[in-house]
């Protein structure tokens, strides 16, 4: 079929390059130059890379929503992995009712995520009426200032819950991709159920974790809408990730010249990542 | 006892875990709507309270406000960009699939995909100045601009994957009967995956409808969406709880219906055919 032609895929193709890599381009035009929006008299001179010195060099903040991003990205994916795991080894067998509850637990990953933050903040994690706070003085255990005090952990648990299903989801593919066969000749060989986990289940749903790791980080990585609506970034800076950065810088301050700077290192990064997960889609044979 | 017995009492068990465990887990959504059909003064009780009379004083309330104005940009902005984007994407796919040497194929793939995994903020700023310069600020169609291009990618994965199924032969002899490359496409391959491409279309329509970032940056003062409503509510009413959950479950509503119904789906969507 190779030998007709068929150029249906331009409209679309020209779409993305217009969309996304032309503004890219702009992008790096603009965090070539100084463009400070509230001082329009001082124009938009050329400033070759002040602006990446400056925001890489001069700025604690940039490196300190570096570093936030990295905790809330991994730490969400470590807890949403243990809890996703488990959850899908108990929906995993068969029992009545299964299919309902494997439906209903991925409600968390629909549910609208700057409406889920909103509830987590005023329902579950409201130092005086949350119900978190209730049930910790139920247990006698102390009142806790969730967003004030403990503000990264807090985001953290929001954002797990949220991630916790794409996990479920993932596992669940594996476990049900189990090569039957192999278990079944494990089984014969006597093998015990804790060998056969590491020899037989472990490798197998190995590719499914790094799938899921990979992507999870560049999806997690965007996370906007959440802190926005939580905590704002703070108190003071220690909820600020890069996006969320990039936002304050470009639309608080009004310096497209460094928002731009920062939002270029941005995608450097994700394409660190998107290398590996490239390499690993590869591997997997990917057509 | 037999082994039996204790084995099934053993399943038993965990089932009965499992289930305690998945209420838990989403009992926040469950607590916010219940917490929808209470009074305000009902929500703020020190303790929980699980009985109470239900009212629904705080949806008729959420109503207002605008809503219907928050609710038809929101409608406008997830419909239009996923239509636009299985416009451009289906047929993107299909040429991918059935007239492209795999290794092209694959690296326009590749490409295609890079763009969803850009982070976001990387192009906010030009998009905003851009959409500026062209008076398209607060304006519910950079909204849908930018959404098109975000499910864009989605759509040609997930279309493609559908496509790859298609046995090669219904595709070749549809071709031979005279039927042209659009033909092929429009009676062969679409009706052939159209459940797959139901879903598709949901899932775009989650996506948008649930995007905070853009909104709140290119439409925030005017042609808003349901999230930057509730994001409004934050600052300005955080002292009525009722209310906001009777608006967030308002809000939730649309997408969680949506991504249940394509819930079969979401693993090949989410995971960009790196698992089947």
């Amino acid at each position: 079929m190779n030998s007709i032609r068929n150029r249906m895929h331009i409209p679309g193709v020209v779409y993305l390059i217009i969309s996304t890599q032309v503004p890219f381009l702009y992008a790096l035009w603009l965090s070539l130059h100084g463009w400070h929006l509230l001082e329009p008299y001082l124009g938009q001179p050329f400033v070759g890379l002040h602006n990446y010195y400056y925001e890489l060099f001069q700025n604690p903040v940039f490196w300190t929503s570096v570093v936030n991003t990295g905790e809330l990205v991994f730490g969400s994916l470590a807890v949403s992995l243990v809890g996703g795991t488990g959850l899908a080894f108990l929906l995993n067998r068969p029992f009545f009712g299964r299919n309902v509850l494997r439906a209903l637990v991925l409600i968390p990953f629909l549910v609208t995520p700057s409406v889920s933050s909103l509830i987590w903040k005023n329902l579950f994690f409201n130092s005086n009426f949350g119900i978190v706070n209730w049930l910790f003085g139920v247990m006698n255990l102390p009142n806790v200032a969730w967003f004030s005090t403990i503000p990264m952990e807090s985001l953290i648990i929001i954002t797990a819950w949220q991630w916790t299903p794409f996990f479920i989801l993932i596992v669940t593919a594996g476990l049900q991709s189990l090569p039957e066969e192999q278990v079944e000749a494990a089984q014969v060989d006597g093998a015990g159920r804790f060998r056969i986990f590491a020899h037989v289940i472990s490798p197998h749903l190995r590719t499914y974790y790094e799938a899921a790791i990979l992507l999870g980080t560049i999806f997690i990585f965007q996370t906007f809408g959440k802190i926005y609506v939580a905590t704002g970034g703070g108190p003071g800076t220690s909820t600020t990730t890069l996006p969320f950065y990039t936002y304050q810088v470009a639309f608080i301050h009004w310096n497209i010249g460094h928002a731009a700077a920062i939002g270029v290192f941005g995608v450097i990064l994700a394409i660190i990542v998107a290398r590996i997960m490239i390499r690993f889609l590869d591997r997997e044979g990917g057509q | 006892m037999t082994a039996k017995r204790r084995h099934s009492r053993l399943g038993a068990l965990y089932t009965a875990i499992t289930y305690v465990v998945v209420l838990l887990f989403i009992f926040p959504v469950l607590w916010t709507v219940i917490t929808g059909f209470k009074t305000e003064s009902q929500a703020y009780s020190s303790s929980p309270l699980f009985l109470f009379q239900p009212t629904v004083h705080q949806f008729l309330l959420a109503f207002g406000g605008g809503f219907w104005n928050y609710f038809s940009n929101s409608l406008l902005a997830s419909t239009v960009s996923t239509v636009v984007a299985l416009f451009l994407g289906v047929p993107c796919a299909y040429a991918m699939v059935f007239y492209m040497h795999r290794k092209r194929s694959k690296n326009l793939l590749f490409f295609i995909l890079s763009t969803r995994f850009m982070p976001f903020a990387a192009i906010i700023v030009p998009l905003y100045v851009i959409f500026e310069r062209f008076n398209l600020l607060n304006n519910i169609f950079s909204l849908i601009i930018v959404y098109t291009a975000m499910n864009l990618p989605l759509v040609v994965w997930m279309s493609r994957s559908y496509f790859m199924d298609l046995p090669n032969e219904v595709m070749e002899a549809s071709l031979l009967d005279g039927c042209s490359k659009w033909g092929a496409l429009l009676r062969v391959a679409i009706p052939m995956s159209v459940s797959g491409l139901t879903a598709t279309a949901l899932l775009s329509m989650v996506f948008a409808w649930n995007d905070f970032f853009f909104a709140v940056n290119l439409t925030f003062t005017h042609s808003g969406t349901l999230p930057i409503m509730v994001s409004s509510f934050m600052t300005n009413e955080s002292l009525f709880i009722a209310k906001v959950s009777a608006l967030a479950t308002l809000i939730i509503i649309v997408p969680v219906i949506l991504g249940l119904y394509a819930q079969k789906h979401l693993v090949r969507g989410l995971t960009a055919g790196a698992i089947k």
